[in-house]
């Protein structure tokens, strides 16, 4: 490390972040004072052909800032600790030694790429993962996101929701936790679709809430119509659709073939 | 029996008489021999600035590549160079010493007169390009060609002659191959954007083509697509390439696509690129990396391949692990899809389609659906559950469900008896029907256009209808002058409808 000083800050960092139950307070000073650290010592980002032991110890650095951000639910912050990562973890990966910590923190932004519906960015992520399809079924970290959006595109959400207990640390669960937001609205369209009328006692359960104020809220923010006495909810059908002749798309493809053909004649 | 075996042999002689006359005189076709009426090419190309010739020269590459061996390369040079060049001996340099005899062919091809003076740059070049590839088919010459391969380029930057375009292209190809066999494919990356960056700047459409391909292809290797994505979005593809170049870079950009599930983009491409893929037989390879990949697309926008291409002979082989997928899909069964998915899973990762064809489980699935929505009027969630090989009846609910909203099927969920009710199909015979047109229309049209665009006109044979055009106007001139002078004749005839 390039002082003495920078040195006792890391392992301080590491003895705050390793401790249980962490101190996020103090790790997020820790990690500020660090940062202005590594800048005076040019590795942050890393320049041209640096200290191999540098590397490794920024790269220390910038995974417990990964993983600290997701704690205190930064997902910004993240975002950054990630993307500077990823020096380290394509362009160095030959020269340095492998981290523990890579496959969680990989699989972590691909949870988050999947809560904020990222779907074409989360397979592109995916498809640059140097991993096979064996390595990627028999890592936790990666496999764990991979069957969430299995499942979310199936439609099998129970699964999703009891993956939540199932997350490899216990970060994923912060993120896990945000998609069950989402997931709601997805059932809750679906039943509109799907159904005529719906118990209230099945509803709850279908939307994975634990007592009816929490459903009958969620019910008047969508508009259902709620019989309390035969308890059970009404999905009001938006109408038999007619089949509506789009005149105005068909107006403007012949006009587009009357030009194309004006063009070859 | 004389007769017979006669035949043949004239027409040949008389197809040899004819080439005869159509072009320059043909040498018999000995490598050594096509690689010099090449050069002969070549020089035209550069004195007539017409880069076609050129491109006569390159086409005949590949199987010119397969022909070479040290004498011939080694004929080809000492019969172009005069005896003295510098150049010559440098490129002999290349080639392990030569026997000593003299060369068989010299009565065999009536040479016009040595040389005198060295030929132009081209065709140093050229030369170089003929050597890479020959030491590409060793080994062991390895290091050799990568040492060729960049004197080659800095001489072709520092000459930078429009004329060397075509050429230059096929250098960077072999610049890629290079590295690649050499195993080191990503430190060829810094090179090609160098050369990219200063080819766009040059107006230089060949290079630029192949080194954008190259490129592609390089990000792709390493399955950086983001990295890919950002290149096709920030250079834009000569519309000059030639037909292979835009083949494979259709094919790329279906595959970046595919990956970002933009499936239509992605459709569009790779058939652009079947569509331009030189024919099945001259390149198997890429006609085959193209169908997997239509193939993967097709079943992802839920459309199920021709059967026919699947019996096609260059693609039945290597096609039949995708076969089995496509039964799989379009018979809706979860159990069959994953086995298949299992059995081939090599070949999938090797075609680098795996992860695309995991994606196909929804395809399944919903297939499946709506083949029982189809079939039965009514179904309880507990026989979906049994026959789709769900996990538990409490997914069949949630995923009968997410296909009435997504339209997949029509019909609703009946909570409290624990059944699917399904409806009648619609006819069928709604918008969507002119969308489909429309696309086929569009696809037409587009061929049409690129077609017309993909015509060659000679250069300055415009100039003789300009010619024609002038005398015309010259005459109407002094027509023109005829009348005024002759005006006072006839004031009043109006306009020269009249006079006839």
């Amino acid at each position: 490390m390039a002082t003495p000083h920078m040195a006792s800050l890391y392992h301080e960092l590491q003895r705050v972040f390793e401790a249980r139950p962490t101190d996020l307070a103090k790790t997020g000073k820790l990690l500020t004072q660090l940062k202005i650290g590594l800048v005076d010592a040019g590795l942050y980002p890393p320049q041209g052909a640096s200290n191999l032991e540098d590397l490794v110890v920024t790269r220390d650095i910038l995974e417990i800032g990964a993983l600290w951000s997701t704690r205190v639910k930064d997902i910004p912050s993240f975002d950054r600790y990630f993307s500077q990562l990823q020096v380290f973890y394509t362009d160095y990966s030959s020269v340095l030694p492998p981290s523990k910590r890579e496959y969680p923190i990989r699989g972590l932004n691909l949870v988050r790429l999947l809560t904020q519906n990222r779907i074409a960015d989360f397979h592109t992520t995916l498809e640059s993962l140097p991993l096979s399809a064996d390595q990627i079924a028999e890592s936790p970290y990666i496999s764990h996101p991979v069957n969430l959006e299995r499942w979310l595109m199936e439609g099998s959400y129970s699964k999703v929701w009891n993956a939540r207990e199932e997350a490899p640390t216990e970060e994923y669960k912060i993120f896990v936790d945000s998609l069950v937001g989402t997931i709601r609205n997805e059932i809750a369209s679906c039943e509109e679709a799907a159904y005529n009328s719906l118990p209230l006692k099945d509803a709850a359960t279908l939307l994975f809430f634990r007592n009816q104020t929490e459903l009958l809220s969620f019910a008047r923010e969508r508009g259902w119509q709620i019989d309390l006495t035969g308890a059970t909810i009404h999905f009001t059908k938006k109408g038999e659709e007619k089949i509506e002749i789009p005149k105005e798309k068909l107006i403007s493809q012949n006009l587009a073939y009357a030009r194309e053909l004006e063009q070859i004649i | 029996m004389a007769d017979v075996e006669m035949k043949p042999a004239d027409t040949i002689q008389d197809k040899f008489e004819d080439k005869k006359d159509a072009k320059e005189p043909t040498p018999p076709p000995t490598p050594a021999a096509e690689i010099k009426s090449n050069i002969a090419l070549i020089e035209k190309a550069v004195w007539s600035l017409e880069p076609r010739f050129a491109h006569r020269v390159l086409r005949s590459f590949t199987a010119l590549r397969k022909k070479l061996d040290d004498a011939v390369l080694r004929e080809a040079i000492q019969e172009v160079y005069p005896a003295d060049s510098t150049v010559k001996g440098s490129l002999l340099s290349w080639l392990p010493e030569a026997p000593t005899r003299e060369s068989m062919d010299v009565d065999g091809v009536p040479t016009t007169k040595p040389p005198t003076s060295d030929p132009v740059p081209e065709v140093q070049i050229y030369l170089q390009l003929l050597l890479i590839h020959h030491l590409l088919t060793k080994p062991e010459t390895y290091p050799k060609a990568i040492t060729l391969v960049k004197e080659t380029v800095a001489k072709m930057q520092a000459l930078n002659r429009r004329s060397m375009d075509p050429i230059a292209a096929k250098v960077w190809y072999a610049v890629e191959r290079v590295h690649e066999l050499a195993g080191d494919l990503a430190e060829a990356r810094p090179l090609f954007l160098a050369a990219q960056r200063t080819a766009s700047l040059r107006h230089d459409d060949e290079t630029q083509a192949s080194l954008i391909n190259r490129l592609l292809r390089n990000y792709l290797h390493y399955s950086l697509y983001d990295q890919a994505d950002k290149l096709v979005s920030k250079t834009t593809f000569p519309t000059s390439a030639s037909n292979p170049q835009f083949a494979r870079y259709h094919y790329y950009l279906g595959r970046i696509k595919a990956v970002q599930l933009n499936y239509t983009e992605a459709h569009t491409n790779v058939r652009q690129a079947i569509r331009r893929a030189p024919h099945a037989k001259t390149a198997p390879g890429f006609y085959q990396a193209v169908h997997k990949l239509f193939v993967v697309v097709e079943l992802l926008m839920g459309d199920i391949p021709d059967r026919s291409l699947f019996r096609h002979p260059v693609l039945e082989k290597a096609l039949s692990g995708y076969f089995d997928i496509v039964k799989a899909v379009r018979a809706g069964s979860l159990s069959q899809f994953q086995a298949t998915l299992s059995q081939y899973s090599a070949q999938f990762e090797a075609d680098k389609t795996h992860t695309l064809i995991g994606r196909l489980r929804q395809n399944v699935i919903k297939t499946g659906i709506r083949r029982l929505s189809l079939s039965y009027s009514r179904i309880s969630l507990r026989d979906i559950c049994f026959k789709l090989h769900l996990d538990s009846e409490e997914d069949a609910e949630y995923i009968v469900g997410k296909a009435i909203r997504d339209g997949v099927i029509e019909g609703r969920i009946v909570h409290e008896q624990g059944w699917m009710e399904c409806d009648g199909q619609k006819s069928g015979y709604g918008p969507e029907v002119s969308e489909v047109f429309g696309k086929r229309i569009a696809y037409c049209l587009e061929l049409h256009n690129q077609s017309v665009k993909a015509m060659r006109y000679p250069l300055n044979a415009h100039r003789k209808e300009l010619a024609a055009a002038e005398g015309a106007r010259e005459r109407e001139k002094e027509l023109a002058k005829e009348i005024q002078e002759g005006g006072d004749i006839d004031d009043d005839d109006v306009g020269p409808g009249d006079a006839f």
